[in-house]
């Protein structure tokens, strides 16, 4: 629904980049009135989209019209989701729902999490970057994107956001199921926590950095989600193992076109910080190429690496104790094994430094 | 306990009581005679004020179980008028030591052996004394130093005679003047956690349940639990040193950022209400220590509970929506954790989640759950009529409400998103 009006323009109020336009039906979802609807033509509508669409392309016009180059996160560093589409599907034609469901309860819960975007410091940043920033989606960061963000995230007021529905997708595929009371501890990390991360760049202010880490953190995350969402719409779809396979496959797809301006509109954001020359706190300067790069490929190479195969051990851990309710638990075992994606992750993350590429 | 003894503490108590009873009801019926209408809670301000001078100098005159007592009431803010929680926070039980001859007594009777054939070195001065026991720094014959914590011998049945008197009163009350603060719960409730803390058996236990919880988290530190000379009423445990986590000079001088130290601290509380469902209820600055290195110390696992299963979740659902100005997912945390208004429906909770949430229109939130924030949730309860408000609850209030003091005292403020994310600072 983006209107003619908000088309070309590079300058937003807070107010513009929140509006939603008008809905012929609101989108309830188990009960819950959630944020987005549908259209004259039965089509949903991501909420928020009014004007922040149009501000996302005028951006990245901008971006390319300055010679700046647009980020762009590789597929194949995606790692793929377990238990895949194909086991999760034979969990649950053998009635072992407890991982889908813990897995389905996560995902809601980290995307609820989104919302802490909204309390990330956002510095000076006219006074940071040597170049200008008027007119650009860095700008805008603290004027209506990050809320924005938040409120798509874990919805706000009245309305639920993706938190609820993804739960509203679970309940209405394996009709409202019981919550694995390890759900929090998984979350929370059983395996406790290691050292605080050290500064990457301690010669730059260190909100700058920490709201770069951040945005990088969630790019990496929005991106490897649309693997997610594709799993979530192939087995919440498929009417072998979901009650409601429309509903719930179509749940999903809402929160997937939801979650397009976020990808781009950070993408947009760092790629702006990525083309500028940051101050340092010495008074001299840095690339913004190196400090942006840096980060994302520290994010990327323990997101590919490290996490990737601590976060399937936690899943093994609770998968063998669930399949003890099959019939034959053992011949479930080998035959999830042997279902299972074969996957490297790339030696590359795209975003080497300068010496090391 | 001797039988003088017993018959003053029931007096005491008894003609408080009287006093307490006689403040509010004596004018009561002299206005009814006068047809004059009843006093308003704006009049009555002053009679709270002094029924609640006579409460505390109780307390502190027989200390105990009142001490204790005092100490339930004021985290019931829920239940009671707020000069009431003012004057009766005020309530410490820190309270004289005991001698070491006494505490020798002690010792060498739950060992069933002389002190020095398990200690070779036993401090006369205890390094903190409380309303239940007393601790004392000691080295066991292999070297090790503990802290070895001491029951008092009578207190048992000073604990038995005073809830003895306590639901005597609380029947006499309710006999002639059916109260609109229902005592007897609150007082079964004290009851069961004084069972909890008298246990030091119990306690060894949860220690080590948060011990294992903890186990692969560098930032936590829960002393290892010494249970070949730990009996019922002694606990012998490692002794762990460290800085008072509100000394926020000793903190800045060990080079941490007491920032830090609180984001740590209250990741340890989200983790283990909300995620493991059980925790160390006591989060008072006498309870909690740093290390040199930056490790926050849990001690003290008296008061340690265990939540219904399910808790954690409705819990973290509440929190989560308060935090992400959510109120329809509020409401459902509401009704999953069981609270229940006296008309059935949800426009009491509606009200109360649309006033919580107000508070963010004030300014930037970042994610924290403050002493304010849980004052206006229990004054927006006892303002409207909500039937019933599951004692968890309030327990769980209470442990935020004191690491939200800490918070205050370090001049700092913890993001409790951000720790229920189980992301670091």
């Amino acid at each position: 629904m983006p209107t003619a009006e908000s088309e070309g323009r590079t300058t937003f109020t807070p107010e513009e980049l929140l509006a939603s336009g008008d809905y012929r039906e609101p989108l309830i979802a188990n009960g819950v009135r959630c944020h987005g609807g549908f259209d004259d033509e039965g089509r949903y509508r991501s909420p928020r989209t009014l004007h922040r669409s149009p501000a996302i392309r005028a951006w990245q016009s901008q971006l390319a019209s300055e010679g700046g180059e647009l980020l762009e996160i590789a597929p194949e560093l995606m790692p793929p989701q377990y238990p895949n589409v194909e086991q999760a599907k034979l969990l649950l034609r053998n009635g072992v729902r407890e991982p889908v469901v813990r897995a389905l309860t996560i995902i809601s819960i980290v995307e609820g999490f989104g919302a802490m975007i909204r309390d990330v410091r956002v510095p000076d940043l006219a006074s940071l970057f040597v170049e200008p920033l008027e007119g650009t989606a860095l700008a805008h960061l603290r004027r209506g994107l990050f809320e924005a963000h938040a409120r798509d995230e874990s919805g706000y007021r009245d309305e639920g956001g993706h938190k609820q529905m993804w739960e509203a997708a679970r309940d209405a595929a394996l009709e409202n199921p019981k919550i694995p009371g390890d759900v929090l501890m998984r979350l929370m990390g059983r395996r406790g926590r290691g050292s605080r991360p050290e500064a990457a760049f301690p010669q730059i202010d260190p909100d700058l950095e920490r709201m770069l880490g951040f945005m990088s953190n969630v790019l990496v995350v929005e991106v490897f989600a649309e693997g997610t969402f594709q799993w979530g719409i192939d087995v919440l779809s498929d009417p072998e193992v979901s009650a409601e396979p429309e509903v719930a496959g179509g749940m999903v797809r809402n929160i997937q076109s939801d979650e397009k301006p976020h990808v781009e509109y950070l993408r947009t954001a760092l790629s702006e910080a990525r083309a500028r020359t940051i101050r340092t706190v010495d008074g001299r300067e840095i690339a913004g190429r190196e400090v942006v790069d840096g980060l994302l490929h520290r994010i990327l190479k323990q997101m590919t690496r490290t996490r990737r195969s601590d976060q399937r051990e936690d899943i093994r851990e609770g998968l063998v104790q669930a399949m003890q309710v099959a019939s034959n638990p053992k011949r479930l075992l080998e035959e999830f094994d042997a279902l299972d994606s074969d996957w490297t992750p790339p030696g590359q993350t795209g975003f080497e430094p300068a010496d090391a590429a | 306990m001797n039988l003088p003894t017993r018959i003053r503490r029931s007096l005491r108590v008894g003609w408080t009581a009287g006093v307490v009873w006689s403040l509010y009801k004596v004018p009561g019926y002299w206005r009814r005679l006068t047809r004059r209408p009843a006093r308003t809670e704006a009049e009555l301000s002053p009679t709270h004020e002094r029924a609640a001078r006579h409460i505390l100098a109780l307390a502190l005159d027989l200390r105990g179980v009142m001490i204790k007592m005092c100490q339930a009431v004021a985290t019931r803010s829920d239940m009671f008028p707020k000069e009431f929680i003012d004057r009766l926070k005020q309530c410490h039980d820190a309270v004289p030591p005991k001698s070491f001859e006494v505490v020798r007594g002690v010792v060498e009777r739950e060992l069933g052996k002389p002190l020095d054939a398990v200690f070779v070195e036993f401090e006369e001065r205890p390094i903190a004394s409380a309303s239940l026991a007393q601790v004392h720094r000691a080295r066991l014959q292999d070297g090790r130093e503990v802290a070895v914590k001491v029951q008092y011998p009578d207190i048992e049945d000073i604990i038995r005679t005073d809830l003895a008197n306590m639901r005597r009163v609380c029947r006499v009350y309710e006999y002639f003047d059916p109260q609109p603060i229902e005592l007897l719960p609150l007082l079964t409730e004290l009851t069961t956690h004084l069972s909890y803390e008298l246990d030091f058996v119990r306690e060894a236990d949860c220690a080590e349940r948060v011990r294992e919880l903890f186990a692969d988290d560098a930032h936590v530190k829960v002393p290892q639990m010494i249970r070949e000379w730990s009996t019922r009423r002694l606990l012998v445990m490692e002794l762990v040193g460290g800085m008072k986590i509100t000394d926020k000079a000793a903190l800045e001088k060990a080079g941490l950022d007491p920032a830090d130290v609180l984001q740590d601290l209250m990741h340890v509380y989200v983790r283990m209400i909300l995620a493991a469902g059980f925790f160390q209820a006591d989060p008072h600055p006498g309870n909690l220590f740093v290390t040199p290195e930056g490790q926050v110390v849990v001690l003290d696992f008296g008061l340690s509970k265990e939540l219904p299963e399910g808790f954690g979740l409705g819990l973290f659902e509440l929190m989560f929506s308060l935090m992400t100005f959510n109120e329809s997912a509020m409401l459902r945390a509401f009704d999953e954790l069981g609270f229940r208004s006296k008309s059935g429906d949800n426009t009491t909770f509606l009200a109360i989640a649309r006033r919580m949430i107000a508070r963010s229109d004030t300014g930037a939130f970042e994610g924290e759950f403050t002493e304010d924030m849980t004052d206006e949730l229990f004054e927006a309860i006892r303002e409207d009529p909500v039937a019933e408000v599951p004692s968890d609850f309030v327990l769980v209030a209470r442990v935020f409400s004191l690491l939200s003091g800490i918070a205050h005292t370090l001049g700092s403020r913890a993001n409790v998103l951000q720790a229920m994310s189980g992301a670091p600072s």
